[in-house]
């Protein structure tokens, strides 16, 4: 019983960490329609900006923090400029291709920057784990489950209570409107990329800092997690990317303790791929050609 | 030759029928993320069959082929109905299944004292029929070529007649081509009988060149690369996935002027090269112009 407990809450912080992925994702496929492959690796790329931050001048959380998320954004931008703005309106395969190649030089860089294949990540918080009774709960998980929520009301409030969320809106919706009324697109779309960017940074310096350690690997990882998470809650739903997140990591906490860590994964992929193939309503139900 | 460059060409060759298997399904309207799978399946069953069973290279081959051909057929079956992102993640999620299940693969026999076979995440050595055949490098490339030969005129006489036709029509709009008679469902599960097929034959020979293989071989990054291959050459003609192979691992990792590099240098031409050409180089404008400049 207490297994299953620890396992749910293991669950939900996992998931918490998904979540804030796919917030990121949605928010670029919600606007754009577009996947962008490239999200994880520049991602990856603001916490290696502050690993090296770290190495070389030895930062404080705060500011590694700012340089995760900043460095996240300077790569998002250079992805939106070379993937996403020129095939506006164009191909849909063409802008995802090109965000798979960038992610080939964001990886490639950081093994550039930082050879080796492990480096240290200063801790989020060091103490030992709340106790009750026989269960634990890490302070970095309270914190990661936070900030997904306060990241999702941010986004609720802007995109419901801004003028530029209205814009946002009006351009999910109705893109050859929003542009006939006035809206400046292409500046909803940089917009748009930025905020999802820092979102990602943010998501990418949470994970860092509480898994203590950052690898090249975290590129794929967060793009798988965020995409498989984007997909269960409904492609292009910011509550459903909070509950798809939430989802997967409940899944994969439950079965990574009966079945192991190969199994956990390929029941993973099995769900997703027989939710597809049975059409369930709130994932197909929208176009994404 | 060397050796180095007839390991390039090599590789090359192999990897362009994992391309041309991508290729096929953009131009009947499908992006799949899983050709690896397939790549994998024909990889495994080819070199179980020469490696465990002594079946010969040929034989081995076009078992590996029919089963990569089931096995995409099966994927096809409850995905193809889905559209643009979904179908790809399907095929992505049975791709990245299939991966694992080559993590959990242990199937050994004990030949000449020596366990032989699969052996999970340890991967699969001594899939040596080419070396006990006693077939060179050279002739092994000259055989990977003839295939790839066979393969391209085959795409060459599909994509002149009817049936190219309607696969393109099939690609560019499903619901005018059924309107017009056309049985898409039939159209579609036979080009992903087809493309199994080929990604599977592209495996076979992967395996027997490699003469290990393992599981991580058959990644998303192999499946995403052989679309990326594809575009870039170009969705005009068959030859296009072919110059996308050839730019990569030909002029960037065979010259190896980029050395270290290699990434940076192909990510960003890329990015460029599809901002200029979204449909890759040999589009179907260039192929047009080809072809009226020399006929």
């Amino acid at each position: 019983m207490s297994d299953l407990a620890q396992n749910t809450l293991d669950g939900l912080f996992l998931g918490s960490s998904y979540a804030l992925l796919a917030l990121g994702f949605t928010l670029i496929f919600g606007v754009l329609r577009r996947v962008n492959l490239s999200f994880g690796p520049a991602v990856m790329f603001g916490c290696y900006a502050a690993t090296w931050v770290n190495l070389n001048f030895g930062a404080g959380l705060v500011l590694l923090a700012l340089v995760t998320i900043l460095g996240s954004i300077l790569a998002g931008a250079y992805v939106e400029r070379l993937c996403f703005a020129p095939h506006r309106g164009g191909s849909a395969i063409a802008a995802m291709v090109a965000s798979f190649a960038l992610w080939m030089q964001f990886e490639e860089l950081a093994s550039i920057v930082l050879p080796r294949h492990l480096y240290d990540f200063p801790p989020l918080h060091g103490g030992a784990p709340l106790a009750f009774g026989a269960m634990t709960l890490r302070i970095e998980s309270l914190v990661m489950l936070f900030a997904a929520l306060l990241m999702c009301a941010l986004l609720w409030w802007i995109l419901y209570r801004t003028r530029f969320g209205v814009a946002v809106r009006a351009v999910i919706d109705q893109p050859q409107a929003a542009q006939l009324a006035g809206i400046n697109v292409p500046r909803v779309f940089m917009l748009t990329f930025a905020l999802a960017s820092a979102i990602g940074g943010l998501a990418g310096f949470l994970i860092a800092a509480s898994h203590e350690q950052v690898t090249p690997m975290l590129g794929m990882w967060s793009t798988m997690k965020g995409l498989l998470a984007m997909m269960l809650g409904g492609l292009g739903s910011l509550p459903g990317a909070v509950l798809g997140g939430l989802a997967l990591g409940l899944l994969e906490a439950h079965s990574q303790w009966f079945f192991g860590p190969q199994n956990r994964d390929l029941i993973a992929y099995a769900l997703i791929f027989i939710l597809l193939a049975a059409r369930v309503p709130w994932m197909t139900t929208r176009s994404a050609s | 030759m060397d050796d180095y460059a007839i390991g390039v060409l090599t590789n090359i060759g192999l990897i362009s029928f994992l391309a041309l298997s991508a290729y096929l399904l953009l131009i009947t309207g499908e992006m799949s993320f899983g050709q690896q799978a397939f790549f994998g399946v024909g990889a495994y069953a080819g070199g179980m069959l020469t490696a465990m069973y002594g079946w010969s290279l040929p034989l081995a081959a076009l078992c590996a082929m029919a089963l990569g051909a089931l096995a995409q057929f099966l994927v096809g079956l409850p995905t193809l109905r889905l559209r643009g992102l979904y179908f790809a993640m399907a095929t992505l999620a049975a791709a990245e299944m299939a991966r694992i299940l080559f993590e959990l693969f242990h199937f050994q026999r004990q030949l000449e004292g020596e366990p032989v076979g699969p052996d999970g995440s340890q991967g699969f050595r001594g899939i040596r029929w080419v070396f006990e055949h006693g077939v060179e490098p050279l002739e092994y490339l000259g055989m990977v070529y003839a295939l790839l030969a066979l393969a391209l005129v085959a795409f060459l006489l599909v994509e002149r007649s009817r049936l190219g036709a309607t696969l393109r029509g099939v690609g560019e709009d499903a619901e005018l081509a059924a309107s017009l008679g056309v049985n898409v469902t039939r159209v579609k599960l036979g080009v992903a009988a087809a493309a199994g097929a080929l990604a599977a034959l592209g495996g076979v020979l992967y395996a027997h060149h490699n003469t290990y293989i393992e599981p991580r071989n058959f990644d998303i990054m192999l499946g995403v690369h052989s679309l990326a291959y594809a575009l870039i050459g170009g969705l005009g003609t068959a030859l296009g996935p072919l110059l996308g192979v050839v730019l990569d691992i030909g002029a960037l990792e065979g010259s190896r002027v980029f050395q270290g590099y290699r990434m940076i240098v192909f990510g960003g031409l890329v990015a460029l090269l599809l901002i200029w050409r979204p449909r890759g180089l040999l589009d179907e404008r260039a192929v047009q112009w080809l072809r009226r400049r020399f006929s």
